[in-house]
């Protein structure tokens, strides 16, 4: 299989050369990493809703919408890319999405282990370390191709990618940006600065051509050869369009900020016919905690939504309509035009 | 019918990336049918052309999310898209719990309902596609 170590390109080449290999029906392993930060969102969302363009534009940040499954993500020359494009006939795939990631994340595990990291892959798709996330990857099936995108994470710029996510408020980006730092691993934290800086951009490449190479046999030093350039170039044209970028999805009832696997932040509003429910939490292994509510609607005691907060903290969505029933007939509470189906909708 | 604990109705038509065709008077109405479902966990985005598009069988006319893996949908016939789930916008995870009901995906204007001919159709060829299938996604 083609090998493609191109280290250090120009932002969108980090994005283009995969799509553009998939799209010519070729395969091979590409491992890069951007020269200069971006935002990179997946296909599925609405970047008006998911980015800070304003912020992004100012900054000189560009953003990217990949033909890639995932969410919103701020990529720089701290993260390493490994981008494995197949054919969708190829024997090696397995036809179970757990069974691939499972069996392509292994060399990253293998790696971060290597370095003395205690990385462990984590249904479906995630590798870490503890609770922490150490590893972003993604799928996506284009032209004939399947690509595997992924990264090794030597650094993290936590306060860049809090910035750049659109958010309600102030106080809530501030929340993604401590939940970001408690639940995201680095190289380097994990090592300190000393170890890190030992394990070069190069010596880290070499390992992945190895871990990989175990898996998909020995690699052919490849190229950007004609070809590829002008597909590439050619999907520059329509990928950094503003068509391309700006594609409305969805209802966009909210927001939901993917820190890890079982770790969601949240932000849902839910209008009643007593007025509009807002709430910012998260929901951990499929337990809500840190429920905030606000809106405009009106409730009696005056510590009716303190009371109701409370009363989630711990537990599952589903349990929602049931809290709320037990507080309004044992604590008396009456919020006008908002019943326990409402409290349910918001928090589903 | 169940088959190892996935219902695949027989009187439906499939195609080998699990959706199932349903004829409905000149139109056929189309999902991903339970083991697909179950295999992709929660769906979160699907993909609703306009209607008017044209669809050739076996080729990409939209995507499906679930899991961060961006799928393609190809189509099961050669035709038009008359309509989509516009349901499927707001709430995706229909498919996940109605796949066969309210998580219908797409209706299509076929050019030749005899096409349906090429889809996995009756008990005993969808029971032993299915097993084949079931065997495949368990290595």
């Amino acid at each position: 299989m083609d090998l493609y170590n191109l280290g250090k390109v120009p932002w969108d080449d980090s994005q283009l050369i995969y799509h553009a290999l998939a799209d010519l029906g070729r395969e091979g392993l590409i491992l890069l990493s951007p020269a200069s930060p971006y935002v990179c969102i997946g296909f599925h969302q609405n970047v008006e809703q998911e980015v800070d363009l304003a912020f992004c534009r100012q900054s000189g940040i560009p953003v990217f919408r990949r033909e890639v499954g995932g969410g919103a993500v701020y990529l720089d020359g701290g993260q390493l890319f490994f981008q494995l494009v197949l054919r969708a006939d190829n024997p090696l795939l397995p036809a179970a999405r757990e069974a691939f990631y499972r069996k392509f994340l292994e060399p990253v595990v293998g790696i971060y282990r290597r370095l003395g990291i205690p990385a462990e892959y984590k249904p479906i798709n995630d590798v870490v370390v503890g609770a922490r996330k150490i590893s972003g990857s993604g799928v996506g099936e284009i032209g004939a191709g399947v690509v595997f995108v992924g990264n090794l994470i030597v650094d993290f710029n936590h306060e860049m990618m809090a910035r750049v996510l659109k958010v309600p408020d102030e106080k809530f980006r501030d929340k993604v940006h401590k939940t970001l730092v408690g639940n995201l691993a680095t190289i380097r934290r994990e090592l300190g600065d000393a170890a890190a800086a030992e394990w070069t951009e190069e010596r880290l490449n070499a390992l992945m051509i190895d871990a990989f190479a175990s898996l998909l046999g020995p690699f052919e030093t490849a190229a950007v050869d004609t070809e590829l350039r002008s597909r590439a170039d050619a999907l520059r044209s329509r990928m950094l369009s503003d068509d391309w970028l700006v594609q409305r999805r969805g209802r966009g009832a909210g927001r939901d900020i993917r820190i890890r696997a079982g770790l969601h932040l949240l932000h849902r509003v839910h209008k009643a016919r007593g007025g509009l429910l807002r709430a910012d939490y998260e929901l951990t292994e499929g337990r809500l905690s840190g429920v905030s509510i606000s809106g405009d609607f009106f409730c009696y005691p005056p510590d009716a939504v303190r009371l109701l907060e409370a009363g989630l903290e711990g537990r599952r969505p589903q349990d929602v309509r049931e809290v709320a029933r037990n507080l309004s007939v044992r604590r008396a509470i009456e919020i006008p035009g908002v019943n326990e189906d409402d409290w349910a909708v918001l928090l589903a | 019918m169940d088959i190892e604990g996935y219902t695949i109705p027989e009187n439906l038509y499939y195609d080998k990336d699990h959706y199932w065709v349903r004829p409905e008077g000149e139109l056929l109405c189309m999902g991903m049918n339970d083991f697909a479902q179950k295999l992709a966990g929660k769906i979160v985005f699907v993909q609703l052309p306009e209607p008017g598009k044209r669809l050739d069988a076996g080729k990409r006319f939209a995507k499906v999310e679930s899991g961060k893996w961006l799928g393609k949908i190809n189509a099961p016939v050669d035709g038009e898209l008359a309509d989509v789930n516009e349901e499927l916008e707001g709430n995706p995870g229909l498919i996940n719990e109605e796949c066969y009901g309210k998580g219908w995906m797409y209706k299509i204007r076929p050019d030749n309902m005899a096409d349906l001919a090429n889809l996995i159709h009756g008990a005993e060829p969808i029971r032993s596609w299915m097993l084949e299938e079931i065997k495949k996604f368990a290595k």
